[in-house]
C-alpha cells in the first residue's frame, strides 16, 4: 500500500496567512470565545453546593486563615498589616499561576474538540485565562471590602489598575501560548512548569518586599545589584510591586515599572501568539 | 502550500478549490518524544522517509455552489483525509486549498458539547464552534429543539443523555447551521432507523434547497440518488471522476475484479458424501457460473446476464435424462428450480462428455449470497444419476440499478392515476385534467447496464 513518494518539490511551512487575516477571523469567533469563558467558570462550580460563591468566599477564606496564622500566631513586626499586604501580592500572583496551569492543558484536554472541528485554536488558551482573569476580578471585589474595611491608604494612581491588570492578562497569555504549544508536543511541559513555578513564586515578593533583600549580593568579588536584577529579570516582581504600591502602599508607583513590565508583556504576548501559530497548523494530528 | 479561507461566498467563484493537494502522515511507532528521540534530532539526524505515508498524494478537485459531490473509494484510501483539509483540520503539505464560505460538518456529532452543560447551553456552545453568533443562534434555538425533540432533557446536563440523544441533539445543530458547505462522513451509521431516516431526508431537504454538499459514503445508492458528481478516491489519488453513474459503476467493476482476484478458492467445490449422491450414470463434473462474455466468475450484478453451464460425463449411454438445478437464498430459501423437462427441452440420447447451459439474460437476484443445486435424474424422475446438494455458492453485489427490497427484482411498471381534489380547484376552472405518469425504471436501468 505505502509508495514511498519523493517529494514533488522543496517542503516550507507556508506563512500565507496574515496575521491581521488571523485577528480578523479570531475576532469572527468571539461568541466561541465567550461561550467557552462562560463554560469553564460555570462547569468549574457545577457541582458544588455554593456554586460561583466560592469565587468570592475563597479569598476570604484565604484572607481569615492569613490573619490568624501571621496576626496572632507568627505576628510579623516588620510589616503592617500583613495578612492585607500578603493578600495584595498574593491574588495576583495567583491569577497568574492559575493562569499558567489552565492554559497548559486547554488545547490537550479539548482534544477531541481539536481534531473534529476547524476553529482559531489560539481561542482555547485566550478563554483559560479569560476565564481565570474574571476569577480574580471576583477576588478584587473581596480585596477591597477587606481594604474599605482595614481603611488602608488608596493610591491617587488607583484608576491605572484595570491597566496594570492588562498588561498582567497579556503577560500570561503570552506565556500560556508558548506553554499550550509546547505541552501538545511534550508532556513534560506541565511537570517542569509546577517545579519553575514554585521556584518562581519564592523568587517573587509575594511573602517578602523587594526592600527586604539586600541593595547588592556580593558574588565572586562582583558587587550585584539584587533588587534590580529581580525586578528586570522577574516580570511577576514588578507587577506585584506595582500593585501593592497602588493598593497597600498609596505610593504613585514608578514610571519606569509601568514601562518596562508593558514591554515585556506586549513582547511576551507578540512571541507566544507567533509561537503558537506557528504550530497550531500540526494540532490536528499531535492531540 | 498555501490556505486560503474566508467565510464569505464570492460569487461566480467556487466554494472550494484543491489544487495538486498531498498530506503526510508520519506513522507513530508509539516512541513518543522521548530524550533520545529528541538528541538524535539535536544531533541532526535528517528526518527518515521511511515511516511517512501519504494519504493523498495529489488531489485537485474544484467545488461549485450547489454541487453535490460523493466521494467513494476503500477504506484507507484518503477520503476522511480529504474532508479534514476541506475543514481545516489538517493543513496540506503540499498543494493549496482554498475555501470559501462556511463549512460545517456532519462528522463531529456532539464533538465539544461540554458534559455539565444542559443541552440548550450546549446548543449555544456548538452553534459558536461552526461559528454562528448568539444572534443567529437565537433565531434557531426553537427550531433545534423541535428537531432534536428531547422533550424535557434539553435542560438536562448532556452527561445524562443516551448515545442517541447526544447524537441528535448534535445533528440538530450541524443541520440548522445553515453552512455554505455541508460535509457528510457516513454519519448515518448512528443512531436508529428512524432517527438514521430524518437525517437523510434532512440532508435531501438541504440538497434540494440548493446546498452544497460533499458525501462520503459507502453506500454507492445513495451517491447515486443524491449527487450530481461522484469522486473515487483510491490510495490518495483520483481514480475517477464524474457522473455519479458511471464512476460508481467503473468502482464497482474494479471492485468486482478485485475479489474476483482474491478469491484463490477453487471454482467447483469438493462434495462430501451427505452432499452429493446419484448411481453415476451420468455424472456431473464441474458447474459454471459465466458472466456475458463467458468468463466463469462468483460474483454478480442484478441485471446482468448470467450462464449456469454443466459439464456432464456419461459412463454409460442413458436415454431421456434430466437435467435441472436449484437456487437456493442463503437463509434457506428455494427461489428457482428449473429443468429441461419444463422447458420440453428432450435429450433422447446422451453419451461421453458435453456440457447443458442455461441462461439467465437479466439476473433478477438481489444482493445475496446463494447456493445452487444440480442435478441430472432420469425422464420419471424415478432414478437419480448425480446430485450436488447446494454445493456451489456464488454472490451478488450491492447494485445501485435495483428497482427494489427482497431477493428478486420483478418487472413491472408503475402508474400514478391522480383525481384533483374537487373542493381545493372549486376556484380553479381550468385544472389541468389528470394525466397518467407511467414509469418504467427497472427496464431503462437494466439496458443501460448490460
Amino acid at each position: 500500500m505505502t509508495i514511498a513518494t519523493e517529494a514533488p518539490h522543496e517542503e516550507r511551512p507556508g506563512r500565507s496567512v496574515s496575521i491581521i487575516a488571523r485577528l480578523q477571523e479570531l475576532f469572527r469567533y468571539r461568541d466561541l470565545l465567550r461561550n467557552l469563558v462562560v463554560s469553564e467558570i460555570k462547569t468549574r462550580y457545577k457541582n458544588s453546593v455554593l456554586g460561583f460563591v466560592w469565587s468570592l468566599l475563597n479569598p476570604l477564606a484565604m484572607m481569615m486563615v492569613f490573619t490568624v496564622v501571621f496576626g496572632v500566631l507568627w505576628p510579623n513586626h516588620q510589616i503592617d498589616n500583613f495578612p492585607i499586604f500578603l493578600l495584595c501580592g498574593l491574588l495576583p500572583w495567583n491569577f497568574f499561576s492559575a493562569s499558567v496551569f489552565s492554559s497548559i492543558n486547554s488545547v490537550l484536554s479539548n482534544g477531541n474538540l481539536v481534531k473534529k472541528v476547524y476553529f482559531p485554536r489560539e481561542i482555547l488558551p485566550i478563554a483559560a485565562v479569560l476565564a481565570q482573569l474574571v476569577n480574580f476580578l471576583l477576588a478584587l471585589v473581596v480585596l477591597f471590602a477587606a481594604l474599605l474595611i482595614v481603611g488602608t491608604n488608596f493610591s491617587p494612581w488607583l484608576w491605572t489598575l484595570p491597566l496594570i491588570i492588562l498588561i498582567q492578562t497579556c503577560f500570561s497569555l503570552g506565556i500560556g501560548l508558548v506553554l499550550s504549544t509546547l505541552q501538545v508536543f511534550y508532556r513534560d511541559t506541565q511537570l517542569v512548569m509546577e517545579v519553575v513555578m514554585l521556584a518562581w513564586f519564592f523568587l517573587t515578593p509575594v511573602f517578602y518586599t523587594a526592600n527586604q533583600l539586600p541593595e547588592t549580593y556580593t558574588i565572586w568579588g562582583y558587587d550585584l545589584p539584587a533588587q534590580r536584577i529581580l525586578y528586570i529579570l522577574n516580570p511577576m516582581a514588578s507587577l506585584i510591586n506595582v500593585y501593592r504600591d497602588l493598593l497597600y502602599n498609596g505610593y504613585r508607583t514608578d514610571i519606569d515599572f509601568f514601562i518596562r513590565t508593558t514591554i515585556t508583556a506586549f513582547l511576551a504576548l507578540s512571541f507566544g501568539y507567533w509561537f503558537f501559530t506557528r504550530y497550531s497548523d500540526r494540532f490536528g494530528e499531535e492531540v | 502550500m498555501s490556505v486560503l479561507r474566508t467565510h464569505v461566498v464570492v460569487p461566480g467563484e467556487p466554494l472550494i478549490e484543491l489544487n495538486h493537494v498531498a498530506r503526510r502522515f508520519t506513522k507513530k511507532l508509539d516512541r513518543g518524544r522521548s530524550l533520545q528521540d529528541l538528541f538524535i534530532r539535536l544531533l541532526g539526524r535528517k528526518r527518515s522517509t521511511v515511516d511517512d505515508f501519504w494519504p493523498l498524494r495529489d488531489l485537485t478537485l474544484t467545488v461549485n455552489p450547489g454541487d453535490c459531490i460523493g466521494v467513494i473509494g476503500p477504506n484507507g484510501s484518503g477520503k476522511s483525509t480529504l474532508l479534514k483539509l476541506i475543514t481545516g483540520i489538517l493543513p496540506p503539505t503540499f498543494g493549496d486549498v482554498i475555501v470559501r464560505g462556511r463549512v460545517s460538518s456532519l462528522l463531529e456529532l456532539g464533538a465539544g458539547f461540554q458534559n455539565d452543560l444542559t443541552g440548550r447551553e450546549n446548543i449555544y456552545l456548538n452553534g459558536s464552534i461552526y461559528g454562528l453568533s448568539r444572534a443567529e443562534m437565537d433565531e434557531r434555538l426553537e427550531k433545534i429543539i423541535a428537531y432534536a425533540d428531547l422533550g424535557d432533557f434539553i435542560d438536562t446536563p448532556v452527561k445524562h443523555y443516551s448515545s442517541g440523544m447526544y447524537v441528535r441533539l448534535g445533528f440538530a445543530v450541524a443541520i440548522h447551521t445553515e453552512p455554505d458547505l455541508l460535509l457528510v462522513d457516513e454519519v448515518l451509521a448512528v443512531g436508529d432507523v428512524s432517527f438514521q431516516n430524518r437525517c437523510m431526508e434532512s440532508i435531501y431537504r438541504f440538497r434540494r434547497q440548493g446546498g452544497t454538499l460533499i458525501l462520503v459514503s459507502h453506500d454507492l445508492g445513495t451517491i447515486q440518488t443524491l449527487c450530481n458528481r461522484a469522486l473515487w478516491i483510491e490510495n490518495g489519488l483520483v481514480a475517477a471522476e464524474g457522473n455519479p453513474a458511471d464512476v460508481v459503476m467503473t468502482y464497482k467493476q474494479h471492485m468486482a475484479e478485485l475479489e474476483e482476484a482474491q478469491n484463490d478458492r477453487p471454482k467447483t467445490v469438493r462434495l462430501g458424501d451427505g452432499e452429493r449422491w446419484g448411481t453415476r450414470e451420468v455424472e456431473i463434473t464441474s458447474v459454471e457460473l459465466c458472466d456475458a462474455n463467458g468468463q466463469p466468475r462468483t460474483t454478480f450484478v442484478t441485471g446482468e446476464p448470467l450462464t449456469i453451464r454443466l459439464h456432464y460425463h456419461c459412463t454409460q449411454p442413458v436415454e431421456y435424462p434430466v437435467f435441472g438445478f436449484g437456487i437456493n437464498h442463503q437463509n434457506g430459501t428455494h427461489i428457482f428450480g428449473p429443468n429441461t423437462k419444463f422447458a420440453e427441452l428432450a435429450i433422447d440420447n446422451l453419451s461421453g462428455d458435453g456440457s447443458i447451459s442455461y441462461t439467465i439474460p437479466e439476473m433478477p437476484l438481489l444482493e445475496g449470497q446463494y447456493w445452487l443445486s444440480v442435478a441430472a435424474v432420469n425422464d420419471t424422475d424415478t432414478a437419480t444419476y448425480d446430485y450436488h446438494d447446494r454445493a456451489y455458492n456464488f454472490r451478488v453485489a450491492y447494485s445501485p440499478l435495483r428497482a427494489g427490497y427482497g431477493m428478486v427484482q420483478l418487472h413491472g411498471d408503475w402508474q400514478v392515476d391522480s383525481k384533483p381534489d374537487t373542493e381545493l380547484n372549486n376556484g380553479l376552472n381550468n385544472a389541468p385534467s389528470p394525466t397518467p405518469l407511467t414509469l418504467s425504471p427497472t427496464d431503462t436501468s437494466i439496458r443501460t447496464e448490460a
